[in-house]
């Protein structure tokens, strides 16, 4: 075979900076970007910093009770106010985490695939459990969360949200190729679930002239065990003073998750490490759609 | 028989990796089979000498191995021991364990390979190389010869005698190091046994004894068994990579064990430090660490482009996306 030589040299803006500042703080400085809309009503900010040092995670690890992800963007939020109102929601790291089943009693402890091979063949070696005692505290270590954000009303805590059965999101209107005047993905935590799959918690936001569209997404994978998606949409059309907030949770085994790959496939496994893909094919086990009318 | 590899094409071979040029596939499988050779002779156990700079996780994080190298020196000036974890995840998974292999078949006593819990089949088929070896050579063949020499990585190493490295841990079935010296270690990594725990194990402060995680498998072990382990084995310090670290290394249980972390703003996204241990001939220990390799950001706009990307788990910043 010919030598191959990979895409290389393209040019390009970076789209992270990393200053080599040698010994001192970790490199990719914080961003914070804000959008405003022309009658100053709306307002939308996003916070990214890197990852949580030492002393921050020890402190978060405390104040959580749980082991905290391995990639945990402590500082980065996503929020969108009505300034007039003082409504504001706020998609933060901490706040998603400190809904994970702490003792793993509420939600049932996953087991990785080979959890029972694996017990199998410690019991048939009893000499080895006069050192082994108990159980790391168990949690729920796929980070499930059904967070949907924190809503505040003038810095207070507050749940404006009605439940509205009949409301959908207009995804005519979200699929126009409309301007987009503000975009940016947030990561809020990430965890390799100690390589038997991922976590990832992230939050996607654009705004058009005359609309926004957030989407919270927490992708869950455990590797030949399951699948979850936990989706949170927030949409506002500015004129009508209106929020929608869609939440959608997904679950289905692994298999047959894995059923739904295209034959012919060369590599499954980039269809399983694609949420959007994933998330096309797989059951939806729970939608509720709520609503504030700012203007009633 | 493809390629014999003679030592001048060796040099040649990592002249074009240092330029992150990819081998040609026959080239591939002559290396993986001439590597192994060499690794079967190697011992469960290895014991070298210091000086010797110890590396952590790379995974695929090529231009930062390069890094390691202007930073450390190059081999075969600077002894090298490397932990494990090459592949997967970061976007040259191939690059970076294609150099590693020429450098260890050039100067098989100057650098040492440790098997990482990612240099198997099942992981690298979830994480990024398997993919990776098939969109750059446009098969699964380089991925069956990689794979195939992994089985033949040593499990530990022993600087001065004085010094245990390993990739994950210690295991409640190994007492003396001896223990490890009798498992096969010629195969897939198992899920289960003293083989699996060696490369998968994390230290926990919180326990002094060996814990089940709450994943229903695997152990975290604590500062007494690490005290037990040194007693016994006539060790001063435990040395593994395995865990992120935020500065780049972590001291655990009074100075008896370190984590070192060799992957700098890890998946070109975690904003980390990243270190090399190196082990002075008193035993002395200096972590030297370092931030992302300026190649990086030159490559950052590949990882807009590259479609590929978005499914091997690499941040997507695209700079707007119609998502819905």
């Amino acid at each position: 075979m010919d030598h191959i030589t990979d895409k290389e040299n393209r040019q390009g803006v970076p789209v992270f900076q990393t200053p080599r500042n040698g010994f001192a703080v970790p490199s990719p400085s914080q961003t914070t970007r804000v959008w405003t809309s022309p009658d100053n009503e709306w307002k939308v900010t996003t916070v990214k910093k890197p990852i949580l040092n030492s002393s921050e995670i020890d402190a978060a690890t405390e104040k959580l009770g749980i082991p905290i992800p391995e990639m945990i963007f402590g500082n980065n939020q996503v929020k969108i106010e009505n300034v007039p109102s003082g409504l504001c929601i706020c998609f933060s790291a901490l706040d998603a985490l400190d809904l994970v089943d702490k003792t793993g009693s509420r939600d049932g402890l996953v087991k990785v695939a080979y959890a029972k091979e694996w017990m199998d063949s410690r019991e048939k070696s009893p000499h080895i459990n006069d050192d082994v005692k108990g159980i790391v505290k168990p949690f729920d270590w796929t980070y499930t969360s059904a967070y949907k954000g924190d809503t505040t009303v003038k810095g207070v805590l507050a749940d404006p949200w009605v439940e509205d059965k009949d409301v959908i999101l207009p995804m005519e209107l979200l699929s126009r190729p409309d301007p987009i005047l503000f975009f940016d993905d947030v990561c809020l935590y990430e965890d390799e679930l100690g390589d038997n799959g991922i976590a990832n918690f992230s939050v996607k936001i654009r705004v058009m002239p005359e609309r926004l569209l957030l989407l919270s997404r927490l992708f869950i994978r455990v590797d030949d065990v399951l699948f979850r998606v936990r989706d949170t949409r927030i949409f506002v059309e500015f004129s009508q003073g209106v929020l929608v907030r869609e939440y959608k949770a997904h679950e289905e085994t692994y298999d047959k998750v894995k059923k739904r790959v295209p034959i012919g496939s060369q590599d499954y496994s980039q269809n399983l490490r694609d949420s959007n893909w994933v998330v096309k094919n797989i059951a939806c086990s729970k939608t509720v759609h709520e609503i504030i009318e700012l203007r009633k | 028989m493809p390629g014999l590899v003679s030592s001048l094409d060796l040099d040649e071979c990592i002249e074009r990796l240092y330029k992150r040029e990819l081998l040609p596939e026959v080239t591939i499988e002559a290396l993986c089979s001439k590597i192994k050779e060499l690794l079967i002779k190697e011992s469960n156990v290895v014991h070298i000498s210091a000086p010797v700079t110890v590396v952590g996780d790379i995974h695929g994080q090529f231009y930062d191995l390069l890094e390691i190298f202007r930073i450390g020196g190059y081999c075969p000036d600077t002894n090298y021991l490397f932990l494990g974890d090459y592949v997967d995840r970061g976007l040259f998974s191939v690059e970076t364990i294609t150099l590693l292999v020429c450098l260890k078949l050039r100067y098989p006593t100057r650098i040492y390979l440790i098997r990482g819990n990612h240099e198997c089949r099942g992981i690298t088929q979830s994480y990024g190389f398997y993919t990776e070896c098939v969109r750059k050579y446009g098969s699964a063949n380089v991925w069956s010869y990689f794979t195939d020499m992994f089985d033949f990585l040593t499990l530990s190493v022993v600087i001065d005698n004085s010094i245990f490295c390993v990739h994950g841990g210690l295991s409640p079935t190994i007492h003396s190091i001896d223990q490890i010296k009798i498992i096969d270690r010629f195969r897939e990594i198992p899920h289960e046994g003293p083989m699996a725990d060696l490369v998968w194990s994390d230290p926990e402060e919180s326990k002094p004894d060996f814990s089940l995680s709450p994943r229903g498998a695997g152990y975290t072990f604590g500062l007494s068994i690490v005290k037990k382990f040194m007693d016994r084995n006539d060790i001063n310090h435990i040395l593994r990579a395995h865990q992120l670290c935020q500065e780049g290394y972590e001291v655990l249980f009074d100075d008896r064990l370190s984590t070192v972390w060799s992957a700098p703003n890890y998946c070109y996204r975690c904003g980390n430090l990243a270190s090399v241990l190196e082990v002075g001939i008193n035993g002395e220990r200096f972590f030297n660490v370092f931030d992302a390799a300026p190649e990086n950001e030159e490559h950052s706009q590949m990882l807009v482009e590259d479609p590929n990307v978005a499914t091997l788990g690499l941040p997507q910043p695209q700079p707007v996306e119609y998502f819905l």
